[in-house]
């Protein structure tokens, strides 16, 4: 077993004490921003890219692990307690978790969702070393052709099938496009869209559009409404949690369905861990109807926490494998990842296990670390963690600003960089207010240089015949699932439209 | 003040009184335009290195057309339908709820929530967005900005931290004014000083 002997070597590399030190420190930063009411992973890991750069790269990643997972344990707690969860991906789980809380399990809640994201994570991570190989063969038999349709596939299914609307989806993609194409291009050498700023030729900063549009976009966002708005009442948790073996095995088969639901998703670019969080609940909700389990829907049923954070964490650990063996993104956070490997000159995919092999296999080796550490850090102080909860709103964004401001500064200490800040700040504010989607503009941004040069170099292979793109059964199976999957949208969409206009009321006095 | 106080509720009033009222949105609309020829102005005037076929200009000119048909979609689609937002929204538009629901076997309105306010013709009408608010925020960002190489890190961090949390409605401004402090100075010292990134002491660092 080639895998474990790697993975070996990988422990030895992470178990070192300042690694584990920079484990630590990076599930405690995660954990905190991702329990931060209102604020998410994405928002954990934007905010604290910048901040990693002046690490050595393996140190970087290593707490990069530890903050991509905290944010994951630390989502489902604000939702749980308070009801407004961090991030999307944590609402289904808030569906029953509220629930518990309301009826005083809060404890109990917390220890499933904790324990579900560390047994998803923990089954996801020890596929992602067994199959990234295989991924990576894949990967390396891959063409211009075939990594073109992979991004037009991430593309279309981010914008356009999972987004609220195809028009806003596109548009968001088309303005992350813009913004990929400033600087000069790769392949000819030829300076373009920097209006003479020699700032711009290596392109506008990843740092500056992730921090913009994730961080500083938010902060107007809650500004615009933060006096007219009424805030949330939270519910009060205190001590220890722990699981009764009666529990145990009660949530056990749904954590596993939780799991399966949440391993497809982390190598399909369809968002992130929605679809699959929500999938698990659905399936859940409907085998307690089956059973006519009381608890589910009234006081709160412990499978219907357990299998959305498993999904959660399983799509999480397999994005992870996708990032680093394919250098697909299939959510906002992990073209964050992408961008943090980009800033250190590495390009994910099948090279870089070749490349920075002993980085990979710490990296990896410190996920399993870092779920073991995040495990025991949530089930052991979540009464502490629930503490953050009463940070002050203005403490808070306050905070974020200050923090958005260090990271972009702290990269390149150059004040025009300030400038593009705000700049991509009043971006994602607009886009917030008209409910354009944000996460689109990222996978354009990261994958929108490889679309071009790799339709460039499919073109020149082929000598301008666009028949090349469609040559191979990968590619044209790619674009069939697309094909498919907007029509279907498509259909769903005219028809939730015609009934949205039919029941819609206007103005309350009318 | 007392009549606005009256109606506890945050409904927000509205009242048609011309072509823009409800299409505000149309600023996108704009934006998208203005991309779409400032990029179409970049590529025509692109002064092209080397000659490889397909060139530097072939991707951003796909751009440009996708560009210029969106912003007319979403003009039509603007055009269409005066929309008036209605309260608190936590909605989040990179996935639909209509999707979302559908696979968790549950309501629409569950999924993200849902403001039981509508929007009411009657009372004073105020913009959605609370322009002051923004205001004060960008305005501190951009005082920060200019200030930094002057002022250097502790304070202008410290100034924009209180900026933001007046802004946000904090009614202790000294306590506020510690706060601010003990957070710029702890960052510059576990950021400039502790993991080596380059803030600027400003005219301080010839004190220290």
């Amino acid at each position: 077993m080639d895998q474990l002997n790697h993975l070996m070597e990988g422990f030895a590399g992470a178990l070192t004490l300042a690694n584990l030190m920079w484990v630590l420190i990076g599930a405690l930063l995660g954990t905190a921003v991702g329990v931060l009411p209102g604020l998410g992973s994405s928002m954990a890991v934007a905010l604290l890219l910048p901040v990693t750069f002046s690490l050595d790269p393996t140190a970087a990643f290593i707490m990069f692990a530890g903050i991509y997972f905290g944010g994951m344990f630390g989502d489902s707690t604000a939702g749980i307690l308070l009801n407004t969860p961090g991030a999307s991906s944590a609402i289904a789980t808030t569906f029953e978790g509220h629930k518990m809380a309301k009826s005083g399990q809060a404890a109990r809640a917390l220890a499933t969702a904790a324990m579900g994201a560390f047994i998803g994570g923990l089954i996801a991570t020890t596929l992602v070393v067994f199959f990234a190989p295989s991924l990576v063969k894949l990967a390396t038999a891959f063409g211009p052709a075939e990594y073109f349709a992979l991004a037009i596939f991430a593309f279309v299914a981010i914008s356009s099938v999972v987004s609220e609307s195809i028009i806003k989806g596109l548009s968001a993609l088309a303005i992350g496009l813009v913004l990929a194409l400033i600087g000069v291009d790769g392949i000819s050498g030829t300076v373009r869209y920097t209006s003479g700023l020699p700032q711009l030729f290596d392109g506008l900063s990843i740092v500056v559009i992730t921090v913009g549009l994730l961080a500083l976009g938010e902060v107007l966002h809650v500004a615009s409404r933060v006096h007219r708005d009424p805030s949330a009442m939270r519910i009060p948790t205190s001590g220890r949690i722990r699981l009764s073996g009666a529990d145990f095995r009660k949530a056990l088969p749904a954590w596993l369905r939780g799991t399966a639901f949440g391993l497809p998703f982390g190598v399909i670019p369809a968002g992130g861990a929605e679809i699959p969080t929500f999938l698990a609940y659905g399936t859940e909700k409907r085998l307690a109807a089956k059973r006519k389990d009381p608890e589910f829907g009234t006081t709160g049923s412990i499978n219907g926490v357990a299998a959305p954070e498993a999904a959660g964490n399983a799509t999480a650990g397999m994005a992870m494998g996708a990032l680093l063996a394919l250098g697909l993104p299939v959510s906002a956070t992990a073209a964050l990842m992408i961008a943090a490997f980009q800033q250190y000159g590495m390009q994910p995919g099948p090279l870089l296990f070749e490349r920075s092999g002993d980085m990979v296999w710490t990296l990896l080796a410190s996920l399993f670390v870092g779920l073991v550490m995040l495990l025991i850090i949530n089930m052991q102080f979540a009464g502490l963690w629930a503490k953050l909860l009463l940070v002050p709103r203005h403490y808070l964004y306050a905070g974020i600003t200050v923090l958005s401001m260090l990271g972009v500064y702290a990269v390149s200490s150059s004040l025009i960089d300030l400038w593009f800040l705000l700049a991509i700040g009043l971006l994602g504010f607009m886009m917030r207010r008209y409910h354009f989607p944000v996460a689109p503009v990222l996978i354009a941004v990261i994958l929108g240089p490889l679309a071009e040069t790799s339709l460039r170099r499919a073109l020149t292979v082929s000598e301008g015949s666009l028949a090349y793109l469609v040559s191979s059964p990968a590619t044209i199976i790619m674009y069939l699932l697309l094909t498919a999957a907007v029509v279907l949208t498509m259909v769903k969409h005219a028809a939730s439209r015609r009934r949205l206009r039919a029941e819609a009321q206007v103005l309350q006095d009318s | 003040m007392s009549t606005t106080q009256s109606t506890s509720t945050s409904a927000d009033t509205v009242r048609i009184t011309g072509f823009f009222s409800g299409r505000s949105e149309l600023v996108v609309t704009a934006l998208l335009l203005v991309l779409a020829t400032a990029l179409s102005i970049g590529t025509a005037t692109m002064n092209v290195m080397g000659d490889t076929v397909p060139g530097p200009q072939f991707f951003p000119t796909i751009v440009c057309v996708l560009l210029y048909a969106l912003a007319v979609a979403h003009g039509i689609s603007v055009l269409r339908t005066r929309r008036f937002p209605q309260g608190a929204d936590s909605s989040n538009p990179d996935f639909s709820a209509e999707m979302l629901a559908e696979m968790g076997d549950t309501e629409r309105a569950e999924v993200f929530g849902s403001s039981s306010e509508r929007p009411r013709r009657t009372g004073r009408v105020r913009m959605y967005s609370d322009w002051k608010t923004i205001g004060w925020i960008v305005g501190g960002i951009a005082a920060f900005i200019l200030m930094l190489p002057v002022l250097g890190w502790i304070i202008s961090a410290a100034g924009l931290f209180w900026v933001i949390c007046k802004a946000f409605g904090s009614a202790r401004p000294l306590f506020d004014l510690g706060v601010s402090f003990t957070v710029s100075s702890i960052s510059y010292l576990a950021f400039g000083v502790g993991l080596g990134l380059s803030l600027p002491a400003g005219f301080l660092g010839g004190l220290l």
